[in-house]
């Protein structure tokens, strides 16, 4: 690690493990209710759960972006942040808005559109934040003393996912027109400017950890960016099939939505190849399991499971069931959890000086994570199957139906016990790092690359 | 083989197209939207509910237009399943409706709000969602193998209570309801006379969970029921042994 502020980024990655914590827990909350056992139905309903569940994710997704932002962009951009003094007033209010908005999601103070259940004032307050902290990151990369496409790759995804907040926050009173702009947040979001930000991140570690020529990985991410926004802009239709908009949204959507696995295929080849073709083997080897799975994990569950019901003959069927669950939980998992947690194996020894990649903890920590999160999957993907030919395909009643899915819901309780003692010890890995040291600073960690640019494929 | 500026012109060149063809959609949607979900029927009272609906984050258990969570029904259809005096009944205390079994929060609503709620329910399920929310398949391929049977209509002429929601939401009698009731257990009222007798039945009607415990059957007397129409209602299905 180069710099002082990169350090800045360990604040981040440690708020963002806390708020995971809690997401798992109302994970299990909310899948007990599907089991039958809702006891905390009266202090936690199940809609309370379920917008606690996903916000997390997203805001601790977010704060794993920003974290990275931090830890990356004076590394690309050969500076310090350009407002030090800003960087912990920043992550502190951000945090203070995700504990206001999460305290009233208990108390029936919610907005109650799906993903974007945070209150009005409270958007407000984020998209200042954010401004904060674009502002921030931007001016580092302007007075920076390199501009590298990896920096401008991530910061335009951070931007865009900053600007599609605001068409979130357009109101209608017509349901549909409602529901068309919630998915240009949420839709353009994660199959979108995220894989912007991933692409951006995955292309950072990849230089790191394999010491490939930069001007070919950079080359391939400009190539593997443009795929996802070639199919992913317009395959936003997926979301406008059934919501009361023109029926051509069925075959752009449809054609466009298949074409989305390609980029995911392309990530997961590109970061195999490069992982494989890598010359300089840093030891760090974790960070790069969590790079190269992030890249396939991505795949299966973004691309392939996505594809799997995005056709409108096949999502007519498993529109608004278990279905969805089953592609999300994986996608997520993939495409943006383990491309945060690869960036955390990677930062965390540099930021803390210390060497703790060839502990167990930290090999259990990918595999059980990964199974289990295999596993939910298998849950989720035959409590879906079940449901959409019962209750969709045959008729029988909602409620009935949901009874015969308990024991798919005891499946998915077990293989959440594996992955949340994955997501454990991949905590006390991170905790027994200690915290950032100055001695860290100017320092190498794996002392065998220290400056990628110079290093070209042979 | 391809160089990075070349790469770079196929990243922003694809994105302003693809964008620009999206913004052009949109503009488009926007022209046929208000026919499509009919807009001109959005009342106050529409709008009204709708705000209920996300005030209370009904999308977190329930979905629309087929997009919330799968926790509680789908309700683009649910006026025309179940019928507003159903949904009145149900909206008051939901947990009465399903003892024992999968609960929904009791908002407390006013007879007010819960009109504003049916009005908005009632606009979704005309909005042209182009074929979603589809009749399923395959069910009448599973009627056709049950064998069922319509009765011969009774002597007396049918209850007007017997032919609301309260009963029919669940029960099929006189030909009439029952699609969703059969599925959890409800049976067909028609021949109940063959299998209980004349005061078991109005006991089980007035308290349904003194008998048995955690039964579906709601509490409806005499909140929706009077004493008076469960006589009527036995008079009528007891027809046929008189």
């Amino acid at each position: 690690m180069k710099f002082k502020s990169q350090q800045f980024g360990y604040w981040f990655f440690a708020s963002a493990m806390l708020l995971l914590v809690l997401q798992v827990l109302y994970g299990f909350i909310m899948g007990f209710a599907h089991m039958g056992y809702d006891n905390l139905h009266e202090w936690i309903p199940f809609n309370t759960a379920r917008a606690v569940h996903t916000n997390l994710l997203v805001v601790w997704l977010l704060l794993g972006f920003m974290g990275s932002a931090y830890y990356i962009i004076p590394e690309e951009a050969d500076r310090e942040i350009y407002w030090p003094k800003l960087v912990m007033p920043q992550l502190i209010s951000f945090l203070l808005v995700g504990v206001v908005a999460v305290g009233g999601y208990h108390v029936n103070w919610w907005e109650g559109r799906k993903f974007l259940e945070i209150p009005r004032p409270l958007d407000w307050l984020v998209v200042a934040n954010v401004l904060l902290f674009l502002a921030n990151v931007g001016m580092t990369i302007w007075n920076g003393k390199r501009f590298t496409t990896t920096s401008i790759v991530l910061y335009l995804g951070l931007l865009f996912a900053a600007l599609l907040y605001l068409p979130g926050m357009i109101a209608f009173d017509n349901q549909t027109l409602d529901s068309f702009y919630r998915w240009w947040v949420v839709h353009l979001w994660v199959e979108g400017v995220w894989e912007l930000i991933m692409g951006g991140m995955l292309c950072f570690l990849l230089i790191k950890l394999t010491g490939i020529d930069r001007e070919v990985l950079e080359k391939w991410l400009y190539i593997i960016v443009g795929l996802t926004f070639l199919s992913g802009i317009l395959g936003t239709g997926h979301h406008y099939y059934y919501i009361g908009t023109p029926s051509y949204w069925l075959w752009i959507g449809g054609v466009f939505s298949a074409l989305e696995p390609v980029a995911f295929l392309g990530m997961a080849i590109y970061a195999i190849a490069v992982a494989r073709k890598g010359e300089r083997k840093h030891p760090n080897r974790i960070a790069l399991q969590w790079t190269v799975g992030s890249a396939i994990v991505a795949f299966v569950g973004a691309g392939f499971l996505g594809l799997a019901h995005t056709l409108p003959q096949v999502n007519l069927w498993t529109h608004g069931t278990l279905v969805t669950a089953m592609h999300g939980h994986m996608a997520f998992w993939g495409a943006y959890a383990m491309i945060n947690f690869a960036i955390i194996a990677y930062a965390l020894p540099q930021m803390t000086g210390r060497k703790l990649w060839d502990q167990p903890s930290a090999m259990l920590a990918f595999w059980c994570s990964n199974i289990g999160m295999i596993c939910m999957t298998g849950a989720f993907a035959v409590a879906g199957i079940t449901q959409v030919n019962l209750e969709r395909r045959m008729g029988l009643d909602f409620l009935r139906v949901q009874e015969e899915l308990h024991v798919h819901f005891f499946g998915l309780i077990l293989a959440a016990c594996l992955f949340a003692l994955g997501i454990g010890f991949f905590i006390l890995n991170f905790i027994r790092h200690g915290t950032p040291n100055t001695e860290a600073i100017g320092m190498d960690v794996d002392g065998s690359i220290s400056d990628e640019g110079e290093f070209a494929t042979s | 083989m391809l160089s990075k500026r070349q790469a770079r012109a196929f990243f922003l060149g694809g994105t302003f197209v693809f964008s620009a063809a999206f913004v052009g959609l949109t503009i488009d949607t926007h022209r046929h939207v208000p026919k499509q979900t009919n807009a001109h029927l959005i009342t106050p009272e529409v709008v009204a509910g709708k705000k209920i609906w996300e005030d209370n984050n009904c999308m977190g258990c329930h979905t629309l237009f087929g997009e919330g969570a799968y926790y509680a029904p789908e309700l683009t259809k649910t006026v025309e399943r179940r019928g507003k005096a159903w949904l009145r009944i149900f909206l008051k205390d939901p947990e009465k409706m399903y003892p024992g079994r999968r609960k929904m929060v009791n908002y407390h609503f006013t007879d007010e709000e819960i009109e504003h709620v049916i009005a908005f329910f009632e606009w979704a399920g005309q909005v042209d969602l182009n074929g979603f929310p589809a009749d399923p398949p395959l069910r009448d391929a599973l009627a056709a193998t049950s064998g069922v049977e319509y009765p011969e209509p009774l002597p007396l002429p049918v209850p007007a209570i017997l032919e609301t929601a309260a009963c029919t939401g669940c029960h099929r009698v006189a030909g009439q309801g029952g699609d969703a009731g059969a599925l959890i257990g409800a049976p067909p009222l028609d021949g109940v006379h063959l299998r209980k007798t004349r005061d078991e039945l109005i006991q089980w009607i007035s308290d349904p969970q003194a008998i048995k415990p955690g039964t579906a059957m709601p509490d409806l007397v005499p909140s929706v029921i009077s004493d008076a129409q469960v006589i009527e209602i036995v008079d009528y299905l007891y027809s046929p042994a008189n």
